[in-house]
């Protein structure tokens, strides 16, 4: 039997929404910008710029060229993340004592909405990951009941790597949200009219945050048929089948209706008719062909196909903690047999009291956890985002994990029963310590190198190190150093960047966490400090450097559990 | 019971291996420790290296001003006579595994989770370096002699490829036609210290050392930057070697043979040696060698 949701359902949810946010909020300084984070900042202040021309000379801000110019910039993104991450900061800027002007040299230091202008680009990103483990515990609670979405919610804020994006104003956060609520709202649309709208909603704005969504629809529609054959074979047999099943596709026609004028209202940049086929066009090849990054996995650095298929299975092995993996088995194991087709269930798995729901939750659930994986899995597509591509697939991990939770609760206290005093909060507690425990001991660890971090079944991060597995990317480690270089150039100087972009170190500018006149180097041998982000094929870098000084010894190494994050050299014209 | 044991089980695993990986994590102080041993022990004919190999910027934070690029960019451990090794998490090097398999550690002491061992290879092989002597050569392209310049160092950066250094020999026109002592990321990703000498297609670069000791043996290792090498679709490049103008080796390297060894036989005495570099296509054939000439070879370090 499914608990009612009500409104203290929602205010638990909110209030691990809020305490999320507050969580992510209060480490954001501690990480530097990625180099994403910086392009999506510039688009974003294109956007607003954009916006406010709207508001004031809507006229003006729609002619073609205007538009253009708001959001021509990063186009291979559509536009609803960015637009969310510049109307925040719109709002962070019209909070200061002086309006802002929207100026990209303001600085925290002037007041705003938020501590610095990091956070509020990033605080919509913030905002999703809160979001979405509200989302999950009212998801969790109404598939496996309260206990399971409560912990699924847990498990979810807790992974070291999920933990590191969700800080930043990036798409990998906000579309795991877009998406597991447009399965939710799918999956309540298979029982429930009302949410047949919400899901081509849902749908839609998923679109207009990330091309991975595009997916959806195909492994809805695999579940769909799942579903109406399972209905049908059980109606030939005079089996009941709930009344409350909506078997007609109102959910496609929804989707079809919904998602392309929502994906296209919210991205400006295809409003054009002339050009909107051809703008569309590119945008979809450039996710087809996209381009291939160099990734260092099991000691070889991957920059072309075909791609290991075991990636995916072994980035998640080794990032997830293992309590989590642990759990989502027990809760895949207790509810497999609702997963096998009606047939093959009476055959292989006659006797068993695990029967599938009506719409054949079980089925979407691993469908969605597993369609990510292997997509990635495929030889064919690009690996160089470690783990964050296939984020989307760890709400419904999280979801199998905090049944596998309420199923070891329950274990406890049947096993032990009356031998523990007060058995059934004794039992809650126990567990939810063993549970919690390792997953926090985990990400408090990870942070601020939370894309070095590994869990213990590789060795942590030196044994990862050791099996020559991709050590960081996009340079935002740099946030590490930020008290180096000040110390060190305590009159200015200038450092050669590596993977940082010249936005990421704006940002600490910006933020007042690097003096104005520590400024970035275009040029290595002329620079005074030269960073090397470790990734082996950046290696390049660190023998420039030695050639340009004439020197070995580094200034400086940034270390994670005594694993090279970070060499710094410094040049020897400083010292004459 | 099972699944509530499995929780209890992993969960206790992972605390435990957490603390497990946290506290055998050398501290600086064990590095600094065993540097400051080691550094009173070296001899001018030493190396130190490390493993695993990503403790390496750890090692030359603590030891770099005695780890000169020469010895950084090692191609292999035949220059020197006694190897130092600094290890971590019981990790061994692997360069070192001839030389463990044929004799003990002279030395070997734990400076907390930082081990140090000496091993004593003997007498190096090594009768010049000609990488490091590169200053001393001549080079041209084709009959025209090629000018020592100095100026800043010039390049740097992701896909830049190695950097010209201040000084060198510039054969130009094209501004990649420079012979000069440098480290190139081979397609291994490991760093080598080598000379520059781009070929200029089918017109020779060659770099000669005059009036060299002949000591029987000159090995040679060669490797085109790694992006211009990892997609193996470039032509080959051909190395001569000549003492007196006669050719006394010759290696073809073709991509995907990462940094490649040659070794060849040489007269005895005094001579004339000339390492010259073609390619039917010189289109991205960013090839640096490295090379000694040197006596018979001992039995372990080569």
């Amino acid at each position: 039997m499914r608990p009612r949701i009500g409104w203290l359902d929602h205010l638990l949810g909110a209030l691990l929404c809020a305490g999320y946010v507050a969580l992510l909020l209060g480490t954001s300084a501690d990480l530097a910008m990625s180099r994403d984070e910086s392009f999506y900042v510039t688009a974003a202040q294109d956007y607003a710029r954009w916006m406010r021309q709207l508001w004031n000379d809507p006229d003006a801000a729609l002619t073609t060229e205007a538009i253009d110019q708001g959001w021509d910039y990063n186009h291979e993104h559509p536009g609803l993340a960015k637009a969310l991450f510049a109307l925040s900061w719109i709002a962070h800027e019209n909070a200061k004592p002086d309006g802002g002007g929207g100026s990209a040299a303001a600085g925290a230091d002037e007041g705003g909405l938020f501590a610095s202008d990091s956070d509020a680009f990033r605080f919509p990103g913030m905002l999703s990951a809160g979001l979405l483990l509200w989302l999950l515990y009212i998801f969790g609670a109404r598939v496996f009941g309260r206990e399971a979405g409560a912990f699924a919610a847990v498990a979810y804020a807790l992974m070291p790597r999920p933990f590191y994006h969700a800080h930043l104003d990036c798409f990998d956060v906000p579309i795991t949200l877009a998406i597991t609520f447009a399965v939710y709202a799918y999956w309540r649309a298979l029982t429930s009219r009302g949410w047949i709208v919400i899901a081509g909603l849902a749908w839609g704005l998923a679109l207009a945050v990330k091309h991975n969504s595009w997916v959806l629809p195909g492994i809805f529609l695999i579940h769909y048929v799942w579903m109406v054959l399972a209905a049908r074979a059980r109606a030939k047999r005079d089996l009941p089948v709930s009344a409350r099943l909506v078997t007609r596709p109102w959910w496609l026609v929804s989707l079809a209706w919904l998602g392309p004028p929502i994906f296209l209202a919210t991205w400006p940049w295809l409003w054009h008719p002339e050009t909107m086929l051809e703008r569309f066009g590119w945008y979809a090849r450039f996710h087809v062909n996209h381009e291939y990054y160099t990734i260092a996995y099991l000691g070889r650095s991957w920059f072309e196909p075909p791609f290991p298929i075991s990636y995916p299975f072994v980035l998640t092995a080794i990032t997830v903690p293992l309590v989590t993996l642990a759990m989502a088995g027990v809760g895949i194991a207790m509810r497999a047999r609702a997963m096998l087709p009606g047939l093959l269930r009476e055959r292989v798995w006659k006797n068993g009291d695990v029967e599938p729901d009506s719409p054949h939750t079980d089925v979407l659930l691993i469908g969605c956890l597993l369609a990510p994986i292997l997509m990635i899995a495929l030889p064919s597509t690009p690996i160089f985002g470690g783990t964050k591509h296939w984020f989307t697939a760890y709400p419904f991990l999280c979801l199998y994990a905090g049944l596998g939770v309420v199923r070891a609760t329950n274990a406890l206290r049947h096993g032990v029963g009356a031998r523990l005093p007060a058995s059934r909060w004794t039992s809650r507690v126990l567990v939810s310590a063993l549970v919690i425990a390792p997953m926090l001991v985990q990400t408090v660890h990870s942070h601020p190198f939370g894309l070095s971090h590994y869990t213990p079944l590789a060795g942590g991060v030196p044994g990862a190190a050791d099996l020559g597995m991709n050590r960081q990317f996009w340079g935002f480690t740099t946030g590490s150093l930020t008290e180096f270089f000040t110390e060190q150039m305590p009159n200015g100087g200038t450092v050669y960047l590596c993977d940082m972009t010249p936005g990421a170190w704006e940002m600490l500018h910006r933020d007042g966490r690097l003096p104005r006149n520590v400024r970035w180097s275009a040029s290595l041998t002329n620079a005074d400090f030269v960073m090397v982000h470790h990734e082996d094929h950046f290696l390049e870098v660190e023998l420039q450097s030695w050639i340009a000084f004439g020197t070995t010894k580094p200034a400086h190494v940034l270390t994670y559990d005594g694993v090279p994050i970070i060499t710094v050299y410094e040049n020897p014209r400083r010292r004459r | 019971m099972w699944p509530f044991a499995l929780l209890a089980l992993v969960a206790i695993y992972e605390l435990v291996a957490q603390a497990v990986i946290s506290a055998r994590v050398a501290p600086d102080a064990d590095w600094a420790a065993a540097a400051t041993f080691v550094r009173g022990e070296l001899a001018a004919s030493d190396v130190v290296i490390v493993a695993p190999a990503w403790a390496d910027p750890i090692l030359r934070r603590e030891l770099g001003d005695r780890i000169p690029l020469a010895a950084a960019g090692r191609s292999d451990l035949a220059a020197y006579e006694r190897v130092w090794e600094l290890s971590i998490r019981g990790r061994r090097a692997p360069e070192l595994e001839g030389a463990r398999s044929r004799m003990e550690p002279a030395f070997e002491g734990a400076f907390g989770g930082v081990t140090v061992r000496r091993f004593d290879l003997g007498e190096s092989s090594v009768r010049l370096d000609l990488t490091s002597s590169l200053r001393d050569a001549e080079v041209r392209r084709g009959a025209r002699t090629c000018a020592w310049r100095r100026n800043a160092p010039q390049g740097g950066g992701l896909g830049a490829g190695p950097l010209t250094p201040a000084e060198h020999f510039f054969c130009g026109p094209e501004p990649w036609l420079w012979v000069g002592e440098t480290a190139t990321e081979d397609l291994a990703l490991q760093g080598r210290h080598c000379v520059w000498q781009h070929p200029a297609g089918t017109e020779p670069i060659s770099t000669t050392y005059r009036d060299v000791e002949l000591p029987g043996r000159v090995v040679l290792y060669g490797g085109i930057y790694y992006l211009h090498e990892r997609d193996e679709v470039h032509g080959p490049v051909d190395v001569r070697v000549l003492v007196d103008g006669a050719e006394v080796g010759r290696m073809q390297h073709r991509d995907g043979e990462g940094w490649k060894r040659m070794e060849a036989s040489t007269r005895e005495g005094r001579g004339d040696v000339t390492i010259e570099v073609t390619a039917p296509d010189p289109n991205m054939r960013t090839f640096c060698w490295s090379a000694s000439l040197r006596g018979p070879a001992r039995e372990v370090g080569e």
